[in-house]
């Protein structure tokens, strides 16, 4: 039963991640590889806060608000030269510039950092709900993730701006015709995609720890939560979140941490064979 | 109303719009006619920003266009409908209406009403997704959702693409009606006598650049223009 728990709050943590990837392919036409890297960069800088005995909640949200800045400055320098351009042209070039900027982030990270973690801990780790004993931890970082979920879907269901997103996922052209700026919806898409892996990250470091090689574990779990759940639909991506957050606690739990690698890696493979469109797509 | 000198535009090396002058007077409706790939939608494309201009000035009410992005040009009072129609599918009706007039919000329900007044169908079918409307009704929903904006100008793309004649007459009853209630109208167009029953200025395009330029009398009675540049209508 605690795995199942931990295994939701899991996949919550992973839809925070893909969310962003997911929004930011569906907006910008650009698959962020350093998505993972982004996350990482908000987790260090949280943990270099708490090293320097500030209170966790400011660390957790500058820490936070450091991962959305960074996915800004990306978008601001980086992409430029990928948005000049369309379609397939546009996304490879983000593959390669991306995929540069994943290995330059990691680098630094494991050269200058190699030992920073960031690694919260709270005051009682467990708790009786029901009868059943959980972490306060895996409480507490699901109750985050709600929260933060239930800010974006205000946001984009409340706010001009935020349904300007949803129309240039839609049709680009119809939101240019429309007479909403599309390149300042991407820009803003893509900070919101940061804060949101920044609060994963953050996440983490309650769940267990958060450490400076982690950027590509997190950028290919968000990938194949991604190819699960399909790349244009954001209901697929909360739910492939959900169910390859339960699968991944486990197995984990029975039979391991690399098969569950190879097992996760196998449900994108099977998915793209059977629904290459995605196994949840067509939520809408 | 709208000035175009010389305007040149295309696609990576081609030139598809090579030096076209046009001017379109307030309250009237121009028709731009020609036969596919004579460059009448990149034309469109160039004047509202999706394309940018290799050479030549825009001038709306004076003002020049140059260097302006496509929301921009639609905040001057210039809405385009694509022949593409480029409506947001899992929207409804009432969502992409509202969207129309993203960039002027105020006014919004007695514009919601004047456009239903104008199109009754899209009353009915309001809480419906747009992807699930019939090409009529689609192309109704793009034209209302241009008017969203109160532009001065409409820039229509080939609107009968798609439509049975019968929806065709209607469309361009609806259409005079907009030109009476003083919306002026540009409008690309490969249906001539459909074009020609609305517009009062024409302009016939052949391979980027201008073949006629006159009265829609004078194409009327010139039987070579309609068999060289049309195929006849």
């Amino acid at each position: 039963m605690g795995v199942i728990l931990d295994g939701l709050v899991l996949g919550l943590q992973l839809a925070l991640l893909s969310v962003g990837i997911v929004f930011v392919y569906g907006l910008g036409g650009v698959l962020n590889l350093a998505h993972g890297q982004v996350a990482v960069a908000g987790g260090l800088v949280a943990a270099l806060l708490v090293q320097a005995r500030q209170h966790p909640a400011v660390a957790g949200l500058v820490g936070v608000l450091a991962a959305g800045l960074l996915a800004l400055g990306m978008d601001r320098t980086l992409l430029q030269p990928a948005y000049r351009r369309r379609g397939e042209e546009r996304l490879l070039l983000a593959l390669i510039l991306t995929l540069g900027a994943s290995f330059a982030l990691d680098g630094f990270y494991t050269f200058r950092y190699p030992n920073l973690a960031l690694s919260l801990r709270l005051a009682k780790p467990s708790v009786e709900v029901l009868g059943i004993t959980v972490r306060t931890a895996s409480l507490a970082v699901g109750a985050l993730s709600l929260a933060t979920f239930g800010l974006l879907l205000a946001f984009l269901k409340g706010t001009r701006l935020g349904k300007a997103i949803r129309c240039v996922i839609q049709n680009e052209a119809g939101a240019w015709l429309c007479g909403v700026d599309v390149d300042r919806a991407r820009t803003v898409t893509l900070f919101l995609s940061g804060l949101l892996a920044g609060v994963a990250a953050v996440g983490q470091g309650f769940f267990s720890f958060l450490g400076p090689d982690m950027g590509p574990e997190f950028t290919i779990l968000s990938l194949i939560v991604a190819v699960v759940g399909g790349v244009r639909s954001l209901t697929g991506t909360f739910l492939a979140s959900l169910l390859l957050g339960v699968v991944n606690a486990a197995l984990s739990y029975w039979v391991g941490t690399y098969l569950t690698w190879i097992a996760l890696l196998a449900v994108a493979v099977a998915t793209l064979l059977v629904r290459p469109e995605g196994l949840l797509a067509y939520w809408p | 109303m709208l000035e175009v000198q010389d305007l040149w535009a295309g696609y990576g090396d081609v030139a598809v719009v090579r030096g076209v002058s046009l001017r379109v007077a307030e309250g009237e409706a121009t028709a731009v006619l020609g036969p596919n790939g004579a460059g009448k939608t990149t034309l469109f494309r160039a004047l509202v920003g999706l394309v940018r201009p290799r050479r030549g000035s825009v001038r709306f009410e004076g003002r020049s266009l140059e260097g302006l992005r496509p929301h921009q040009v639609v905040r001057q009072g210039i809405a385009y409908v694509a022949a593409e129609r480029e409506l947001f599918p899992q929207l409804t009706v009432l969502e992409n209406l509202e969207l129309g007039a993203y960039a002027r919000p105020d006014g919004l329900r007695e514009r919601l009403a004047a456009v239903f007044d104008l199109f009754p169908r899209l009353a009915e079918r309001k809480s419906q997704r747009a992807g699930t409307l019939s090409g009529g009704e689609q192309q109704m929903l793009a034209i209302a959702r241009a008017l969203m904006g109160r532009p001065k100008l409409l820039l229509l793309d080939e609107p009968s693409t798609g439509l049975a004649p019968r929806l065709v007459a209607e469309l361009y009853r609806r259409l005079d009606l907009l030109r009476h209630q003083g919306v002026t109208i540009l409008l690309a167009e490969q249906q001539v006598g459909a074009a020609l029953s609305l517009c009062s200025r024409v302009y016939v395009l052949k391979n980027g650049s201008l073949a006629f330029e006159g009265d829609s009398s004078e194409l009327r009675g010139s039987s070579h223009l309609h068999s060289a540049y049309l195929g006849g209508s």
